[in-house]
């Protein structure tokens, strides 16, 4: 079909890049613990430069003997530096190509390309990737592969016009409004991990900024007033929270929905373009998810469960599908695009009785804190019983949140942990489904239920606690492939 | 309520037994050398009495009534479409996993199983993996045999 072929130069230069990223760590270690005698800079900072050098070597040496070429319907490549590795992958056995541009593939109008395949579950490498080729390169391999698996498909249905309608068509679901983007940038957890970033580095920079007479400088300003200590570091969370705001607004601008006859398609990203293709019959759930930020405006962010992903890639079995939306339009947005519905009736909660278990549990949770409280601090620790309070107060929450129902071949459960998740579930998707029962749910009358579905390489599952017992027998039965009733 | 039917090996018990008791063999060494300590540093008496109170806690609950109840609750059924499992100790859990979500299954023995004969069998959907421990060998096989000639008709993906 095509001679083998080697990816662009650029993709030695990422590698370089992406090794050189790894080493940082180490480098920091060695800079900030292992240079406190001078005599010894010269010879560090030679050693520094041949590791870059090897670095360097390496990343082009891999890039010479990385080469790939599509024949007899397989994705054929060839690369390994001191062992010679061939890695062939049929056409068919290829589940989705995700493209993404980062900031050294725009310029050259280059994308990287990554093969999605149905690996052995388990593999590490259930997923290959081209580093950086051509646009029309990409185009073109996509074509073919999307031809052979239509051939594949054809040969099955016998009808060539379905083919052709279902390549033309390619429907825009969703796209993001500069107000969603903004409304997403500022309830978006990035703050503190910006924070957190920023303590972590000023204190690796122990030995560059001299804290000692900074401290001096800052006793005297402590003594100039409070009010100027509380504007400062009010400053430092606002800088923090704006970083955390233009990055998550670079993250997601342009953010899209593409849905075609087979595969959803998303892409997003201003300076590093990505796109990521689900197969439609991947999709093993969908997941609405409301944080304590969002929840107060009636936002949630809708993920998809896909069975795709590897081991070390966990990204590709939760995709974010709508970022920050009304969760009214959520039906809306979707209609019928999905193999799943996700609509909002209402639930199934769990009874009144199940109160009181739902706010001990809580409590249970509360209770080593407390002792632990009282036996340090005496007297103030007492304070601590405040606790409870809070305890309950979630603990109502989440009994508020708990809910299931049953539409048809549908499972949809609702629970919170800290966030408020809503899992709808194809009967068909759903692996196990387990009913508990403690001996003192017994005296009560109520039970546990547990479904469970695949996710990437593991499970994820949607577990509501001390609901009906006759409800939970209910879903069991549901389940159950068979005539007999299991109760 | 209407339990799946079949029951594990009673030799299961044996098995869960002797794996108690050599846990609590492990108790006992470490209650010995409590005592002894307390000996060499004239601890109170009531550190004597907790440790030999741990031992025979421990004996009673893992070497007799753990594996009792967990015996008298395990239960299984294959059925054509789905496999029933129950078990738990004082938390009673029942598990559907229909067939056609079964990839495969394995047997598997240890040492202590295989001399009395038994096999633990585990059955793998795409996401899970579920075990009935302990059933004599040749179920085991069957099982095994059943389970996989069912999960291939039922071929479809995921």
């Amino acid at each position: 079909m095509s001679n083998s072929k080697r990816l662009h130069p650029i993709a030695a230069v990422t590698n370089f890049f992406k090794q050189l990223k790894e080493l940082i760590v180490p480098f920091i270690a060695f800079f900030v613990f292992g240079t406190k005698a001078s005599e010894g800079d010269l010879w560090f900072f030679m050693g520094s430069f041949a590791v870059v050098i090897l670095v360097l070597g390496i990343g082009v040496l891999n890039w010479l003997r990385f080469s790939y070429r599509l024949e007899e319907g397989e994705l054929r490549m060839e690369y390994g530096l001191l062992v010679r590795k061939k890695r062939y992958i049929p056409f068919d056995r290829i589940q989705s190509l995700d493209f993404s541009e980062g900031i050294l593939h725009r310029p050259f109008g280059l994308v990287k390309v990554k093969v999605e395949t149905a690996g052995p579950s388990g593999a590490a490498d259930a997923e290959a990737v081209l580093t950086a080729i051509s646009k029309e390169e990409a185009n073109r391999i996509q074509d073919i592969i999307a031809q052979a698996k239509g051939k594949l498909v054809e040969d099955a249905l016998d009808t060539e016009v379905e083919r052709l309608e279902e390549r033309a068509e390619e429907k825009v679901i969703y796209q993001i409004s500069s107000k969603e983007l903004l409304v997403l940038a500022t309830t978006s957890g990035g703050v503190g991990v910006v924070l957190s970033a920023m303590v972590a580095f000023l204190s690796q920079l122990d030995d560059l900024i001299p804290y000692e007479s900074a401290y001096r400088e800052v006793e005297r300003v402590v003594s100039n007033g409070i009010i100027i200590v509380s504007v400062l570091v009010f400053i430092g969370f606002l800088l923090a929270w704006v970083v955390a705001l233009i990055g998550t607004m670079v993250k997601f601008a342009q953010f899209t929905v593409k849905k075609t006859e087979r595969e959803i398609i998303i892409s997003r990203g201003l300076l590093e373009k990505r796109q990521i293709t689900i197969p439609l019959n991947r999709i093993q759930a969908v997941r609405i998810s409301e944080n304590i930020l969002r929840q107060p405006f009636g936002l949630c962010s809708v993920y998809l469960i896909s069975a795709g992903g590897s081991v070390r890639n966990t990204e590709g079995s939760k995709m974010l599908l709508l970022p920050a939306v009304k969760k009214a339009q959520v039906a809306h947005i979707l209609q019928e695009h999905l193999p799943i519905l996700a609509t909002t009736q209402p639930f199934n909660k769990p009874p009144k009785r199940s109160l009181p278990r739902y706010l001990i549990r809580g409590a249970l949770m509360v209770i080593p804190l407390v002792i632990a409280a009282i036996a340090i601090f005496k007297l103030w620790g007492l304070l601590s019983i405040m606790l409870f309070l809070f305890s309950s107060g979630w603990s109502f929450v989440i009994y508020k949140d708990a809910g299931w129902s049953i539409e048809g071949q549908q499972l949809n459960i609702q629970y919170r942990g800290f966030i408020k998740h809503t899992l709808f579930m194809k009967k068909n998707n759903v692996q196990s489904v387990s009913y508990k029962e403690s001996f003192f749910q017994r005296r009560k009358n109520l039970a546990t239920m547990t479904s469970l579905i695949k996710s990437g390489m593991g499970a994820i599952g949607g577990t509501i606690v001390d609901i009906e017992k006759e409800d939970a027998r209910e879903i069991y039965h549901w389940y159950s492939h068979s005539q007999k009733a299991p109760f | 309520m209407n339990e799946p039917q079949k029951r594990i090996s009673d030799k299961a018990l044996s098995v869960w037994r002797i794996t108690g008791a050599m846990t609590s063999v492990m108790i006992m060494v470490m209650a010995g050398g409590v005592i002894w300590l307390s000996n060499v540093f004239s601890w109170p008496a009531w550190v004597v009495i907790a440790a030999v109170a741990a031992i025979i806690l421990h004996v009673y609950l893992y070497v007799y009534l753990f594996p009792l109840l967990r015996w008298k609750r395990w239960r299984y059924e294959v059925r054509e479409q789905e496999i029933e499992l129950q078990q738990g100790v004082f938390v009673v859990r029942r598990t559907l996993v229909p067939m056609i979500r079964v990839q495969h299954v394995d047997t598997r023995q240890g040492p202590l199983l295989k001399k009395y004969g038994l096999a633990t069998v585990d059955v793998s959907t795409a996401a899970t993996v579920h075990e009935i421990p302990a059933l004599p060998m040749e179920e085991a096989e069957e099982l095994r045999q059943f389970i996989s000639r069912l999960a291939r008709v039922a071929d479809e993906d995921v």
